[in-house]
């Protein structure tokens, strides 16, 4: 067992938690909506897809990877106000289960539409040139490019937390996912704040999809496959709870690396092993409170 | 006073110090009670007083955070809400709470059915014609023989909150908890409704938890005044209405 | 008051007599159904895919339409079906009767699994607790290379002639696959008729209506769900070998989770919660499928387009809105 040095170890850790650092964002964006709009977004993995392969065309006619950082999101975020604004709303009071059933259908036609687009089979993406390569950091060479996802995602919730924390709309928003009752009483116009928290939770997933494109490269379906993973991410963490998505993220983006180094088929499989137990053990999640649910 | 009318009467159901916290706020403390069997007592007590708490442990809807709960001299705190119908607790809600897309009829035979058959899944349901016709004869009892085709959530409001008592007294309960029976009513259903509960508490023992205390003063053997989450006083409709502490927090306000 | 309650009811039970005729033999109408489809049908595998999707279907409406929820991970009930029937037959040489079995055996013991683990989780988690959990199944039989043949799928599974007391039935005839698959489908449909119309439907729907309630009233709740999501499995495994017979091999994607949105898709198109919205879903459904995909490859496109119409206009899907228009 010579390979399995301490250093490999700690390369695999770091390697699963730029992994984790996909899910996190991914995975804030369904907490978000959902603790807000109780709406579990099935479209949330085809609004990810998405987000790559507009990152795809952006840089085909001319775009480079930076203003794809920027531009994405904001794209992947008005596309998203707009899916609010036009097939959710209608929904609302109407059960819960409607919206998710709503934006199962909506998957299916994005997903199509960039088949449509872009043709069936995936492309590579390339990283971009200033972050190939690896670095040294400490235990090893680690790749620069998920370094970079890393402090990305670090980056998007740190103006995430101040947003949520030091304005007034935050507030609201918080007040909200606690009760929306609050919200209702302190006179805000509910329906605008459920239509902003959408547009930020898709463009968080668009800029989600846009990190992991090359790490991965792009198929129309890579939102799936995610999607179901996130949902352990948000059953580990706990429903609609922020901290928990993002500890329950790289949880499972270090178990899942690390049983790809010492057990590589059960890789998958290990994940869903890890929700099982949470649901034995604390079926709330690390975060979520008892009787939400109910 | 009390001590000597608990040995001369049997206790049916008894709370040790019982309290219930929601994370830091104490929504009950230590609440020791006896309720004689046979009787009507009420538990009264202003807004927020705790007594839907203290309902809700009485019927096993959540467990106390302290304290114990007993019925029939058995210990049956912590027990999931089906088991304290299997034993011969029933309640209303304070919500109108039935199934709205079944007839009324369907509604208390379901209720019924609960004693019966739970799990099975092949003799066909129309066979068990007891249950219809013990159905049909609470329907009477309750006022909603005429409405037994009709789909439940299209009862008018008093209709549904007798169909809620007569899903109660479809498991045959010898303890019957009523939370608010009268709450929404117009005086006229409000009166009906209590004439009812009179009726009932004739064959069963009644506990029923109201806000308007003037109402239950007719009818009550024995009332609990609960303020603040804690037991303010007890004692016979007599005794409470002359009871100084309730005068203060209770009559002095304005009754709505 | 009661002028009013009659003046409710007096055109209603004029219009609504033959919805209550149909309920009332729910079963025998749907064998008749069956019985002279394939008269209609221009392609028989059509018409096979149509009793087998309506079965699985059938089996999911009982989770989603009678007991109220939403399971996203029905796939893997389907699935293990077809594989355990396909695994008897091709590793373990079993006849064609025990290898359904195996099936209908594989869809309550994997129903009994994901249950017990989705049913400690309440409302809109139960979707994607299911979800993900049949996404585990499929990567554990994706893996089991050599029971289920992997990425490839499982092949062989080759029954020609079935054996029925002395009887020798020649399987490969369309004709006859279709009638011998009918039969189960049906016997199927009486069954479900019988859950229905028994002391556990009315506490199946009393859960579904007011879980409180339920409780209040002296039901576990928990186990009647348990109990409903494995009779459930018995029917989606049921569906899964007879396809698993029908195609002859089982591919890996009868466990994806596009699986387990079809049927979804099924049951809210043909009317949730109501008997005939399941086979009424899957025939147009799939007949609709093979029309689209004559004229554009792009079936998903046009699928999705639906059922957010669905979800939008017509929730209560085909049949489910006809009786709403009927009672009116």
């Amino acid at each position: 067992m010579a390979g399995l040095s301490f250093d490999l170890i700690a390369l695999q850790l770091f390697a699963g938690l730029a992994l984790g650092a996909i899910y996190v964002l991914f995975a804030i964006g369904l907490s978000l909506i959902f603790g807000m709009l109780t709406v579990v977004n099935f479209a949330h993995g085809a609004f990810y897809m998405v987000g790559a392969y507009v990152g795809l065309y952006l840089i085909s006619i001319g775009g480079n990877f930076w203003i794809c950082l920027v531009a994405v999101p904001i794209l992947i975020g008005l596309f998203g106000l707009a899916v609010e604004r036009v097939l959710i709303r209608p929904l609302y009071g109407r059960g819960i289960d409607y919206p998710l059933l709503l934006t199962f259908g909506l998957s299916y036609v994005m997903v199509e539409c960039v088949r449509i687009a872009f043709g069936k089979t995936g492309y590579p993406f390339d990283t971009p040139e200033v972050l190939q390569g690896a670095v040294n950091i400490g235990v090893g060479y680690f790749p620069l490019y998920r370094l970079f996802v890393i402090g990305a995602t670090a980056v998007v919730l740190l103006a995430l937390w101040l947003f949520l924390e030091k304005t007034s709309f935050g507030l609201i928003i918080r007040a909200g996912a606690r009760d929306p009752q609050i919200v209702r009483v302190l006179g805000v116009d509910v329906s605008r704040v459920w239509l902003i928290v959408f547009g930020i939770g898709t463009a968080i997933a668009g800029f989600a999809g846009l990190l992991a494109a090359p790490l991965q490269g792009v198929i129309p379906e890579m939102g799936g496959t995610i999607l179901a993973e996130a949902f352990v991410v948000t059953v580990v963490g706990g429903m609609g709870s922020i901290g928990g998505a993002v500890l329950a993220g790289l949880l499972v983006g270090v178990v899942v690396s690390m049983t790809s180094l010492f057990a590589p088929e059960m890789a998958k499989v290990s994940i869903f092993a890890l929700m099982a137990i949470v649901l034995i053990v604390r079926p709330q999640g690390f975060f979520g409170r008892a009787g939400l649910m109910s | 006073m009390s001590a000597a009318e608990g040995q001369s009467k049997e206790i049916i159901l008894r709370t040790r110090g019982v309290g219930k916290t929601f994370g830091k706020f104490v929504a009950l403390n230590n609440i020791s009670a006896e309720f004689s069997r046979g009787a009507i007592t009420s538990i009264i007590g202003p807004n927020g007083a705790g007594k839907s708490t203290y309902f809700n442990l009485l019927c096993g809807a959540f467990p106390p955070t302290k304290g114990s709960v007993e019925f029939e001299g058995k210990d049956v705190t912590g027990l999931p809400q089906h088991r304290f119908a299997h034993m011969g607790i029933a309640k209303s809600f304070q919500i109108t709470s039935v199934f709205p897309q079944l007839t009324t009829r369907e509604n208390i035979r379901v209720g019924l059915q609960a004693l019966v058959s739970r799990y099975d899944i092949w003799r066909p349901r129309a066979r068990l014609t007891e249950l219809v016709e013990r159905a049909d004869e609470l329907l009477a009892l309750v006022g909603l023989w005429e409405s037994r085709e009709r789909a439940a959530k299209t009862l008018a409001h008093g209709e549904q909150r007798a169909l809620e008592i007569g899903m109660a007294l479809a498991s045959q309960p010898r303890l019957l908890l009523l939370d608010e029976p009268t709450a929404g009513m117009s005086p006229e259903e409000t009166r009906t409704m209590m004439d009812l509960i009179v009726k009932l508490a004739k064959e069963r023992t009644v506990i029923l938890v109201e806000h308007k205390m003037k109402l239950v003063l007719g009818i009550s053997d024995r009332i609990l005044v609960l303020h603040h989450g804690e037991l303010l006083a007890e004692g016979t409709p007599q005794e409470v209405r002359q009871n100084e502490a309730v005068k203060r927090v209770y009559l002095g306000q304005r009754e709505h | 008051m009661t002028d009013a309650t009659e003046s409710i009811k007096e055109p209603r039970t004029a219009t609504v007599s033959w919805y209550e005729f149909a309920t009332r033999h729910r079963a025998s109408i749907v064998a008749a159904v069956i019985l002279v489809f394939p008269l209609v049908m221009p392609f028989t595998a059509l018409a096979v895919n149509i009793l087998i999707y309506g079965l699985y279907a059938l089996g999911f409406n009982l989770v989603f339409g009678y007991l109220g929820l939403l399971s996203f991970g029905h796939a893997a009930l389907f699935g293990t079906g077809a594989y355990l029937c396909g695994i008897a037959i091709v590793h373990f040489g079993w006849p064609w009767y025990a290898a359904i079995a195996a099936g209908v055996a594989g869809g309550l013991l994997m129903a009994l699994l994901i249950g017990v683990l989705a049913i400690r989780t309440r409302g809109i988690y139960f979707a994607m607790v299911t979800m993900a959990l049949s996404q585990c199944v499929y990567y554990l039989f994706y893996q089991a290379v050599d029971l289920t043949g992997g990425e490839n799928g499982l092949r062989g599974i080759n029954v020609r002639t079935i054996d029925l007391f002395g009887l020798r039935i020649d399987f490969i005839n369309p004709m006859i696959r279709y009638y011998v698959i009918a039969a189960f489908v049906i016997a199927a449909f009486f069954v479900m008729s019988r859950i229905l119309a028994s002391p556990f439907g009315a506490v199946i729907e009393a859960v579904r209506e007011n879980e409180t309630r339920a409780r209040a009233s002296g039901y576990d709740v928990t186990k009647t769900r348990l109990l409903t999501f494995v009779l459930s499995g018995g029917f989606c495994g049921l569906a899964g070998a007879l396809q698993a017979l029908h195609l002859s091999i089982v591919p890996i994607e009868i466990l994806h989770y596009e699986t387990s949105g079809l049927v979804v898709m099924i049951a809210l198109l043909g009317g949730m919660g109501t008997f005939f919205g399941p086979m009424i879903g899957a025939a147009v459904f799939l007949v609709l499928e093979n029309v689209v995909s004559v004229w554009t490859v792009h079936w998903q496109l046009i699928v999705g387009a639906i059922f957010i119409a669905c979800v939008l206009f017509f929730p209560a899907g085909i049949w489910g809105t006809l009786i709403a228009r009927s009672r009116r």
